[in-house]
């Protein structure tokens, strides 16, 4: 291990429960997105493409997936020498183990790692955001205030700007107030949950809130409001691209969805920025005679011998003859059968939708019909 | 522990010097849309377990190494064995008919010496297939044959293909192109390590042949054993087989064979995207590589990654390398685009269901 000037810190822990059947068997990180994608590609090719080789990812709701599909870090490039990435699960010593009982306390149990790289300043960063970011320009803001923490921000509509965390800053991007959820914002600014420490001070910090008995050792809860109280030299840096929070079933649709059509907000294609994945290699999709696919995304491996309309096909999936499928995601593997109908859905990894069943519904005022993984739905069910 | 190691011929070019192949070598050929063809002898050797592989270079070799320089695609990024990049013996690419030239095995002794499996498994990289060839390594063995050469019944008459004489089970004399209904040697064999070796110092005077031309005087001596493959099978030499035999994946049955979920092909992994259809788009029987965007007709076509085939565009029966931009307007039918093609507007590339036509790669 050599020292690094920063390193990132990964949290990939969450059960993301808001997920509902999609996290049922596998992390929110390591949900399926946009066909061919999982979700902490983005965070981990951000890392990547930012110039950042040493990547802890915080993991402990049901990892296993999550961590093969880590393995060494090789698919982001982050297999190197003296860093790369580190898969760090809570883990027991001779005083006993304990679960990561927080976003800080998560980080604060690795302390031994951070201080193995002696880096200058740590990268926090959430697994389960879609953004493409250049890690480094905020590094360089950070350095410029000398700041103690930098929080990323970015602009939202006033009217929704209740529904995050909202930051108010002086003239000089400092920041005077975080508010979480507030009803009356003063400030349009959203924390987008990414922040740099320098390092003395975050390892400071992680110690005073790990012997805080009343703490919930939430960085957003407990540690920045403590910082700001203690007048530490906190900034923003503000962001102005596409930035999705997929940590819900409506999100995840909607966000999914916004791939489709001409010219996208946020653009996979570019080969700037470019998102790395760690995906098999299958051979190209392949579209039946009576096969129809219109405004969609296909990856690798489908079979597409059915209606296809407005839907994310991932890899490996299947929709047989006279099927149709319209509104909807289907993740890897998963199959829509003979003549099956599928509207307004998410189907799970390897799920069926066995010949002439019906799922999901087009009236737009239900719900989104989600099957988890695996799951068989038949006729008349 | 693997009982073969592999050793592939990548160092000649195909039969007619088309457009395709003055760039590169026919190994490096672009095949069903985002592999290239010596995907699959090094797929089918990976599959049986082997895990030292060597592969005999051309003279043009950079689009070779590109491609396999990434042996972990593979899984032959090993400590020990791995992928082995080796010397052809000659300056140019070799001899058209002949795929295993002695001088070319004899050129990689030291591959072969410093090896401890018993057995080698040979290919060249112009024949397509998906077969199990940790079985027919293990029939070999049991067989007691000096010798096993796979070999497929085919339909038509194949000029550029080795036909085998057979008499109980035994090849008793090979000759150059292969008539309907008869077995056609699939440029594949497997020979005890030993024995190759021994054949290197018997034929050092006629190096200059092909081993098969050279083992012609001694079927009597060698027990070379025929074993005759069930599935699948393409050889590609010439442009016309280049363009039908990509033609075949559109066929269910035979892209299901090549393309088996058990035994996968590998290839060198690119991140690009799914494929994006506009709305408006319409493409039917097709096959589409990831990182295409479609905006306009695609019909009976094979698709190479990140093609664009703008609003309006149409492409019919017609292969289309990777990053080609068809504009809009432009008419695409029984053509082979080569990759880096920019297609302008309102243009009409025709050939024939007879005669392809053939647009060399662009810049």
């Amino acid at each position: 291990m050599s020292k690094q000037q920063c390193i990132a810190m990964l949290l990939a822990g969450g059960q993301g429960s808001r997920l509902g059947a999609l996290t049922g068997k596998v992390a929110k990180p390591a949900v399926s997105f946009g066909g061919k994608f999982r979700i902490i590609d983005f965070a981990l090719s951000n890392c990547s493409n930012s110039g950042i080789s040493t990547v802890g990812v915080l993991t402990q709701y049901r990892p296993y997936l999550l961590h093969s599909y880590l393995g060494t870090g090789e698919a982001w490039n982050l297999d190197e020498r003296g860093g790369g990435v580190s898969i760090l699960p809570p883990y027991a010593t001779q005083e006993g183990g304990a679960w990561y009982e927080g976003t800080a306390d998560a980080v604060a149990q690795n302390i031994g790692y951070i201080e193995s790289y002696d880096p200058d300043y740590v990268l926090i960063l959430s697994g389960d955001q879609l953004y493409r970011m250049d890690y480094h320009a905020m590094l360089q803001t950070h350095i410029r205030h000398n700041a103690d923490l930098t929080i990323s921000v970015m602009p939202v509509a006033w009217e929704e700007a209740s529904r995050f965390g909202i930051i108010t800053k002086d003239d000089d991007d400092r920041v005077v107030k975080f508010t979480e959820k507030p009803a009356e914002p003063d400030s349009n600014l959203a924390s987008m949950g990414i922040y740099i420490f320098s390092t003395d001070v975050l390892l400071d910090k992680l110690r005073a809130d790990a012997d805080n008995p009343n703490s919930s050792h939430d960085f957003g809860n407990d540690i920045i409001p403590e910082m700001l109280a203690s007048d530490y030299r906190i900034y923003c840096h503000e962001f102005n691209g596409y930035w999705r929070d997929v940590g819900t079933i409506a999100s995840f649709h909607e966000t999914s969805m916004e791939l489709l059509g001409e010219n996208p907000a946020f653009d996979l294609y570019t080969r700037v920025g470019r998102i790395m994945s760690n995906a098999s290699t299958r051979p190209p999709a392949f579209i039946g005679p009576k096969g129809k696919v219109d405004d969609s995304l296909v990856s690798n491996g489908a079979q597409v011998c059915g209606n296809v309309k407005h839907s994310i096909i991932s890899t490996d999936c299947y929709v047989g003859e006279g099927a149709e499928v319209t509104d909807s995601i289907m993740l890897p593997g998963a199959r829509v059968e003979e003549g099956a109908r599928v509207v307004r859905a998410i189907l799970g990894e390897k799920s069926c939708i066995q010949a002439g069943a019906t799922f999901g519904t087009a009236d737009e005022k239900e719900e989104f019909a989600v099957i988890g993984d695996e799951v068989v739905v038949g006729k008349g069910e | 522990m693997a009982r073969a190691i592999g050793l592939i011929t990548a160092n000649y070019s195909s039969e007619d010097h088309s457009l395709l192949t003055e760039v590169r070598p026919a190994a490096s050929l672009p095949f069903a849309g985002r592999y290239r063809l010596i995907d699959f002898p090094l797929s089918n050797m990976v599959n049986a377990g082997l895990r030292k592989v060597g592969v005999i270079m051309p003279y043009n070799y950079r689009s070779i190494i590109d491609h396999i320089i990434s042996s972990k695609d593979w899984n032959l990024d090993r400590k020990n064995g791995g992928l082995f990049i080796l010397p052809g013996s000659a300056y140019g690419s070799s001899r058209e008919s002949s795929r295993f030239l002695i001088r070319d095995i004899d050129a990689n002794r030291s591959f072969l010496e410093k090896s401890d499996t018993e057995y080698v498994v040979m290919a060249s990289s112009n024949v397509i297939y998906n077969m199990n060839l940790e079985y027919v390594i293990a029939t070999h063995q049991e067989s007691g044959a000096d010798i096993t050469i796979l070999e497929k019944r085919v339909d038509a008459d194949d000029p550029d293909l080795w036909a085998a004489d057979i008499e109980d089970g035994r090849v008793k004399s090979m000759h150059r192109g292969v008539k309907g209904g008869e077995l056609a040697f699939l440029d594949t064999f497997i020979a005890k390590r030993e024995l190759l070796l021994q054949c290197l110092d018997w034929y050092q005077a006629v190096s200059h042949l092909d081993l098969f031309e050279a083992l012609s005087n001694d079927f009597e001596r060698l027990y070379v054993m025929s074993w005759e493959f069930k599935g699948y099978a393409a050889s590609i030499f010439r442009t016309d087989s280049y363009y039908r035999r990509n033609m075949d994946l559109l066929d269910p049955h035979i892209n299901a064979d090549i393309f088996r979920t058990d035994r996968t092909i590998m290839t060198k992994a690119h991140d690009v995207a799914p494929a994006k259809y506009e709305p408006g788009a319409v493409v039917s029987n097709s096959l589409i590589s990831a990182g295409s965007k479609i905006a306009g007709t695609v019909t009976g076509s094979v698709l190479g990654r990140n093609v664009r085939v703008e609003k309006g565009a149409v492409i019919i029966d017609s292969l289309i390398g990777q990053d080609c931009v068809i504009e809009s307007g432009a008419r695409v039918v029984n053509a082979i685009i080569d990759r880096n093609n920019r297609i302008p507007e309102n243009t009409q590339l025709c050939g024939t269901h007879e005669a392809v036509l053939v647009h060399g790669k662009g810049e």
